[in-house]
C-alpha cells in the first residue's frame, strides 16, 4: 500500500487525470495549493507597491495504490505533468502502515 | 419677518439660468445617463468578472474601465458629431425632401461630420441635433448633457461585446480596437437611427438601441470571435462562472440602470419617459420568467437556473429597447415573453449546429443581444401603438409610430428589417477590417503560455491574491539583496 503524492502546475490535472485513468486509478484527491521550489516566486503589484509573492499556485494530487502499480503510476504522472520547464513540480511515494474503506470497513490493500 | 424670508427665498434668483434650460428635463437627464454609465462600470465589470474563471477576473475588469475610458476620450475629440452632428458632406441639414434617389440619400445620410464637443458652447449652449430638431420639441438641456448622455450608450456598446472576446483578446488590441470601432461602426448606426440619418428619415423605429447598440453588439461580437479564434480548448470546455454572486450585482445592476437607458431617450422628463421605464420593467419580468420556464420544462436539467434567469433577464432588457416608448403595456409584456422564447430555442438548439460551435462567442453575446435585438426591433414593428406619444406636439401633430396591429401600418416591420440588415451589414464589415488591419502589426490573441496563466501573467495582478509568502520589494533595495538566488533555494523546499 503506497501513497502516491503530486505537486504540479495546475493546467497539467487534466492531462495527468486522463493518464491515471489509462492506468487503472479509480481515485484520486485533489487540491489547489500554494508553494514554490526552483521556480521561486512572482512580483505582482498593488497600488503602487511591488510584492513578491513567494507562492505561487499548484495542485496537489494524492492516489494510494498497490506495490506493484507505483512505478506505472509515478511514470504515467511525471509523463503527463512535464513540460521541461522550471516549476514542472514533483511526486513522492509514500508507505502506508492500513488504509480503510469507511463504507464497507475493509481494511489493507483491499480497501484501495 | 417676513421681509427676511423673502429676502432668503430671493436670493439664490440673482443666478439665473438660461430662459430654454428646464431645471427637471436636466436632472434626469443626468442622473439616466449616470444609471447607464453605472451599468458599464461597474455593471457588466462584475457581471462578466462573476462569469469568467477566477484567473481572468482581472484582465475583465480592466478591459472594461479601459475600454469605457478610451470611448470617452474620442466621443468628445470627433466621435459625438459624427453620429448626432451634420451629414458628412453637406454644410448645411442635409436631407433633400425633393431628392427621391433612395441610394443618393442613403449615402449623404450615412454619417455625420466628424467635430469636437470641447467648447464653451458645445458644453454649455442650448442642446441641438441639427437634422432631427424639426422633428422633435425644442430641447430643455444644454449640449453637455446630451453628449455625455449619447456617451454612455457609445460606451456600452463594444463593453457588450467584449464577452464575446473573453480570455484571449490581447489587452493592446482591445484599446486600439474600441475607439476604431467606435468612430466606424458606431457612428454610424447612431447617425442612421438617431440623429437624423437615412434610416431615422424613413421612419424606422428604435427608442433606445436595439439595433444601434444591442444587434451592433451581437454582430461585431461574433465576427471578432471569430476572427480572433477561440479560448483555449481547456477554458472553454471548462468555462464554469467563478463567482454568482459577482453576477448577481452586476446583473441587478445592469436591470435597473436600463430605467436610464430606456427612459433617459425621450430627452425630457415626460409622460413617455415614465412609460418607457415601466414598459422596460415589464417586458424584463416577463422574459425573465418565460427563461425559466422553459429552463424547467425543456431544458437540459429541467430546472430553474439563475444564470437562465439573467439571460431572460438580459433578454427581455434587449428586446424592449427598440420599443420602450412607442408601445403599450401588453406590447410590453408579449415582447418580452415572445423574444425571451425565441432566444431561447436559438441558444438551446441554434447553438448545436456546426457552424455556431465553430465561433467561440464567450457569454453568448451573439444571442442575448444580437438575436434578440434583431427579434425587439422587429416586434416594434407588430406592437408599436399610435396613442402612446412620444412627443404630444411637434408643429401641431403628435409623434408615435404605428405597426401591423396598431394603425395599420404592417410597413414598419419592412422598415425595421431595412435598419437592421444595414446594421449587420456594416457592423461585420468595419469589425472585419478593423482587426485584419491591426493583425498586420500584432497577433489579435495573447501567447499559448499567457493564456495558461491568465491575469498574473498578463497584469501582474490576481483577483483574489494572497498575502502568504508576500513580501514588500522596497525600491533601492532590489529583490536580489534580501532573497537567496534561485540555485540557492534548498533542493528538498518543495514543488
Amino acid at each position: 500500500m503506497i501513497l502516491v503524492t503530486a505537486v504540479i502546475k495546475p493546467h497539467a490535472l487534466d492531462p495527468v487525470r486522463e493518464a491515471l485513468s489509462f492506468v487503472g486509478i479509480a481515485g484520486m484527491t485533489v487540491s489547489e495549493v500554494r508553494g514554490f521550489g526552483r521556480q521561486r516566486g512572482h512580483t505582482e503589484v498593488y497600488r503602487g507597491a511591488e510584492y513578491k509573492v513567494d507562492f505561487v499556485p499548484k495542485v496537489k494530487i494524492e492516489v494510494l495504490v498497490g506495490a506493484e502499480i507505483v512505478d506505472q503510476v509515478v511514470e504515467a504522472i511525471s509523463n503527463a505533468a512535464r513540460t521541461g520547464k522550471i516549476g514542472d513540480g514533483k511526486i513522492w511515494v509514500t508507505n502506508l502502515e492500513n488504509v480503510v474503506r469507511i463504507r464497507t470497513g475493509e481494511t489493507g490493500p483491499g480497501a484501495i | 419677518m417676513h421681509e427676511v424670508l423673502l429676502q432668503a427665498v430671493a436670493a439664490p434668483a440673482s443666478y439665473s439660468d438660461p430662459p430654454w434650460l428646464n431645471t427637471g428635463d436636466n436632472a434626469w437627464q443626468l442622473t439616466a445617463a449616470t444609471f447607464v454609465a453605472l451599468m458599464s462600470v461597474p455593471g457588466l465589470a462584475v457581471l462578466f468578472a462573476g462569469l469568467v474563471q477566477k484567473k481572468w477576473v482581472v484582465n475583465t475588469m480592466l478591459m472594461t474601465f479601459a475600454g469605457f475610458a478610451a470611448i470617452l476620450i474620442v466621443w468628445v475629440l470627433w466621435a459625438y458629431n459624427m453620429g448626432f452632428g451634420y451629414a458628412l458632406f453637406h454644410s448645411g441639414v442635409s436631407w433633400d425632401y425633393s431628392k427621391h434617389n433612395v441610394m443618393a440619400n442613403f449615402f449623404a445620410n450615412f454619417v455625420g461630420k466628424p467635430a469636437t464637443t470641447l467648447s464653451a458652447a458645445s458644453e454649455q449652449a442650448r442642446a441641438s441635433i441639427p437634422q432631427v430638431d424639426a422633428g422633435m420639441p425644442p430641447f430643455g438641456l444644454p449640449q453637455a448633457s446630451v453628449v455625455y448622455f449619447q456617451f454612455v450608450f457609445a460606451a456600452i456598446t463594444p463593453l457588450l461585446f467584449l464577452g464575446s472576446v473573453l480570455g484571449r483578446i490581447k489587452f493592446k488590441v482591445w484599446v486600439v480596437f474600441v475607439p476604431l470601432w467606435t468612430t466606424f461602426a458606431y457612428a454610424v448606426n447612431a447617425f442612421l437611427l438617431w440623429g437624423g440619418g437615412f434610416w431615422a428619415h424613413q421612419g424606422a423605429g428604435d427608442f433606445s438601441g436595439g439595433y444601434v447598440i444591442h444587434l451592433a453588439a451581437g454582430t461585431s461580437g461574433f465576427v471578432a470571435a471569430a476572427m480572433i479564434g477561440p479560448r483555449l480548448k481547456r477554458d472553454r470546455d471548462r468555462a464554469i462562472p467563478h463567482s454568482l454572486p459577482l453576477v448577481a450585482i452586476g446583473a441587478g445592476i445592469v436591470w435597473l440602470g436600463w430605467n436610464g437607458f430606456n427612459g433617459g431617450d425621450p430627452y425630457f422628463a415626460s409622460a413617455d419617459a415614465a412609460a418607457a421605464v415601466i414598459n422596460t420593467n415589464m417586458a424584463t419580468a416577463a422574459a425573465l420568467l418565460t427563461w425559466v420556464i422553459w429552463d424547467m420544462y425543456l431544458g437540459p436539467a429541467r430546472k430553474p437556473t439563475f444564470l437562465g434567469a439573467v439571460n431572460g433577464m438580459v433578454v427581455g432588457l434587449v428586446a424592449i429597447t427598440p420599443s420602450a416608448g412607442y408601445i403599450n403595456g401588453s406590447g410590453a409584456l408579449l415582447i418580452g415573453a415572445i423574444d425571451s422564447t425565441i432566444v431561447w430555442f436559438a441558444w438551446t438548439y441554434l447553438s448545436r449546429t456546426r457552424f455556431m460551435k465553430k465561433v467561440d462567442d464567450a457569454m453568448g453575446i451573439v444571442y442575448t443581444h444580437g438575436i434578440a435585438g434583431l427579434f425587439g426591433g422587429l416586434l416594434l414593428g407588430v406592437f408599436a401603438d399610435p396613442s402612446v406619444v412620444e412627443y404630444s406636439s411637434v408643429g401641431g401633430s403628435k409623434i408615435s409610430l404605428s405597426s401591423l396591429l396598431y394603425g395599420h401600418h404592417p410597413g414598419q416591420i419592412g422598415l425595421q428589417l431595412g435598419a437592421a440588415l444595414t446594421v449587420i451589414i456594416w457592423d461585420a464589415f468595419v469589425t472585419f477590417a478593423i482587426l485584419k488591419v491591426i493583425s498586420l502589426f500584432t497577433p489579435l490573441r495573447m501567447s499559448d503560455e499567457e493564456l495558461e496563466t491568465g491575469d498574473l501573467a498578463v497584469h501582474d495582478e490576481e483577483a483574489y491574491p494572497e498575502s502568504e509568502g508576500a513580501t514588500r520589494i522596497l525600491s533601492g533595495y532590489g529583490e536580489a539583496s534580501h532573497l537567496p538566488p534561485a540555485s540557492a533555494v534548498p533542493v528538498g523546499g518543495g514543488a
